[in-house]
């Protein structure tokens, strides 16, 4: 068992970078990642912003560091690169000496490869090299090249609860170590973009058709994006002489009970999902320095997390920014993308900003950080994550006392 | 020591009978379509949902089935809203409406899906829908299994309750498939605040039959 749950790696790849040190570059020259879709064809491409890794699949299998000729789906290569980088960061070279899992979260899985190949998977007069990929379309099966590729054998696990599901993938790893399951864990998500969420939010019609807006009163909708971030978390035993980056001091995931799909007005399942997170780690709300917000740009969304804001920090709302405006919305890896940006503003005492604010919203107290600030005292931050249903989960991460 | 808990009260809709804490309440002939059998019941106890209507077939029978269960014992009254769990299971998961929404796209001739269809091809809406209609905030996890498994409901639910999770529990089956239905919702408290059964794998087996 395990009291705390510290930080020893991370590792990510988005639009803004494919690694940690590329998408500190990113921010300090405020370069976002929305741009035009490239690897996919899409009667969307023209007219919505999308923030895609600027990587085809075959390159991305070399930083995968895959064999000449393996294919993969894009989902288990963003995934294999940043949970990759998070294990080197860890310094873990011997995944046997201590019980090692992996639980990774996604919300597509490998739909991007079945949305090529579902015509040749019908035609049952066919067969051929491609219906290897049929077991591919199911989320578990990213989790397991990732797993593979690292090594991981003592326990696998896949999460799939729309946006807030690598949040859930890191709360349900901090739960194993400090149950004594486990003794380190790579947890966090990946999505990649396709064809499915592209049209999907379009019908939805919560794609904005310009560089997304997060806590801006004329907001007009999210942009998608992908990536993958990781982070590994030990218990005080696996971690013990190691670099610690922080702890993981809270978590929380609550119910909405609101509707099926859009989240309530007031917040109250983000206000629950963050007060359950305040009484685990035992902080207080003004502890908070910064509030990496799930902040996604739509209409519903910055409103009804503002709100639980005003009310969870008394309208005395500490530094925050929404980043998707630079990774896109990037659903099932946001939360560990995020976690990766969480744990960076501690190290570097970095705040990230909110691009693209001009209006602040007027049904708020707050309005979120503009520009990129330095030289901040950054001990502890929340990372908010919401997902469709209502499903919300908030982490707090904390600097080590030395 | 582990806290014994109780099942204060349960509710079942099966072959054309509804039947509460053990009575049998509203019934028909058990060759009733289960969808108007489902629509019957509700009407029968003038349950006054309009929301009801908008719902698939498994929600219906979901919706039905929790709703008597808390008017057997309104656990809502006597708890706050986090911290009743709700842990429901069944066969054959959303299969009902997934087909149904299946036969909307198949022919890109006659191309016609509807969001208010989609929305309900997960089985754990029928959760949602209880969670909606009563504001519950709590614990929430939605299993598939082949049969109705008291030995893990008895478990999980024991777990739950014991390391502080939640207070109380609306659990059970509810399965819609195929003009086959079957539903059993039952709560778990810590303390006897109704009927009073152990709960035990052999009692919800007992109960379940």
């Amino acid at each position: 068992m395990s009291s705390k749950v510290y930080v020893t790696g991370i590792g990510i790849i988005s639009a803004i970078g494919n690694n940690v040190a590329e998408t500190l570059d990113s921010f300090n020259k405020m370069h976002s990642g929305v741009g035009t879709l490239e690897h996919i064809i899409s009667r969307h491409q023209a007219d919505t912003p999308v923030a895609e890794v600027k990587a085809s699949n075959a390159e991305l299998a070399v930083m995968a560091g895959f064999p000449k000729g393996h294919e993969d789906t894009r989902t288990a290569l963003l995934g294999t690169i940043a949970a990759k980088e998070a294990v080197k960061s860890a310094g873990i070279t011997d995944m046997k000496e201590f019980r090692t899992g992996i639980i990774s979260a996604t919300s597509v899985g490998g739909m991007g490869m079945t949305e090529n190949l579902w015509m040749q998977y019908l035609d049952t007069e066919q067969s051929g090299p491609w219906l290897k990929f049929i077991e591919s379309h199911e989320c578990g099966d990213s989790t397991e090249a990732i797993a593979d590729s690292l090594g991981i054998r003592d326990y696998l696990s896949t999460i799939s609860t729309a946006c807030s599901s690598s949040a859930n993938s890191i709360m349900f790893g901090a739960r194993m170590i400090k149950q004594g399951l486990l003794d380190r864990v790579v947890v966090g998500g990946v999505d990649s973009l396709s064809k499915f969420t592209i049209n999907g939010f379009s019908t939805l019609m919560i794609l904005s058709k310009e560089q997304c807006k997060p806590f801006d009163a004329n907001r007009k909708g999210l942009n998608l994006g992908e990536g993958a971030g990781f982070i590994v978390i030990e218990s005080e035993k696996a971690a013990k002489g190691k670099t610690i980056f922080c702890e993981l001091t809270g978590y929380g995931n609550a119910n909405d009970a609101y509707h099926q799909t859009a989240s309530s007005p007031d917040g109250a399942g983000a206000y629950l999902a963050m007060e359950k997170a305040f009484n685990i780690s035992g902080l207080k709300p003004a502890d908070i320095d910064y509030i990496n917000a799930h902040g996604t740009g739509t209409e519903i969304n910055d409103l009804s997390e503002g709100t639980a804001l005003d009310r969870m920090f008394d309208k005395k709302v500490p530094m925050i920014s929404s980043t998707k405006a630079f990774t896109g919305h990037t659903l099932g890896a946001c939360g560990g993308i995020e976690a990766v940006f969480s744990i960076l503003a501690i190290k570097n005492n970095m705040v990230y900003p909110n691009l693209n604010l001009v209006t602040p919203m007027p049904e708020l107290s707050f309005k979120p950080v503009t520009e990129l600030k330095k030289d901040q005292k950054i001990n502890n931050v929340l990372s908010n994550s919401f997902g469709f249903g209502g499903n919300t989960s908030a982490l707090i991460f904390s600097r080590v006392k030395e | 020591m582990a806290a014994p808990n109780y099942i204060t009260a349960y509710a079942k809709i099966r072959s054309g009978k509804v039947i509460l804490n053990g009575e049998t309440g509203y019934s028909a002939n058990a060759d009733e379509p289960a969808a108007d059998f489902v629509k019957a019941a509700y009407k029968h106890y003038e349950l006054n949902y309009p929301k009801f209507y908008k719902m698939d077939q498994l929600c219906r029978l979901a919706f039905v089935c929790s709703e008597l269960l808390l008017r057997a014992n309104k656990v809502t009254a006597n708890y706050a809203t986090e911290d009743i769990a709700i842990i429901v299971a069944n066969n054959a998961a959303s299969l009902e409406i997934d087909t149904e929404h299946q036969s909307t796209i198949a022919d890109a001739d006659n191309y016609f899906p509807s969001p208010a269809v989609f929305v309900y091809t997960l089985p754990n809406i029928l959760i949602g829908e209880i969670a909606i209609r009563n504001s519950i905030k709590g614990e929430n996890t939605f299993f598939i299994f082949d049969t109705f498994d008291p030995r893990f409901m008895n478990s999980y639910i024991h777990s739950m309750l014991n390391t502080g999770r939640a207070k109380c529990c609306i659990a059970g089956w509810v399965d819609f498939y195929e003009n086959k239905y079957d539903a059993f919702l039952y709560t778990v408290e810590q303390t006897n605040n109704g009927l009073g059964i152990a709960h035990t794998e052999e009692q919800l087996n007992n109960l379940y039959k």
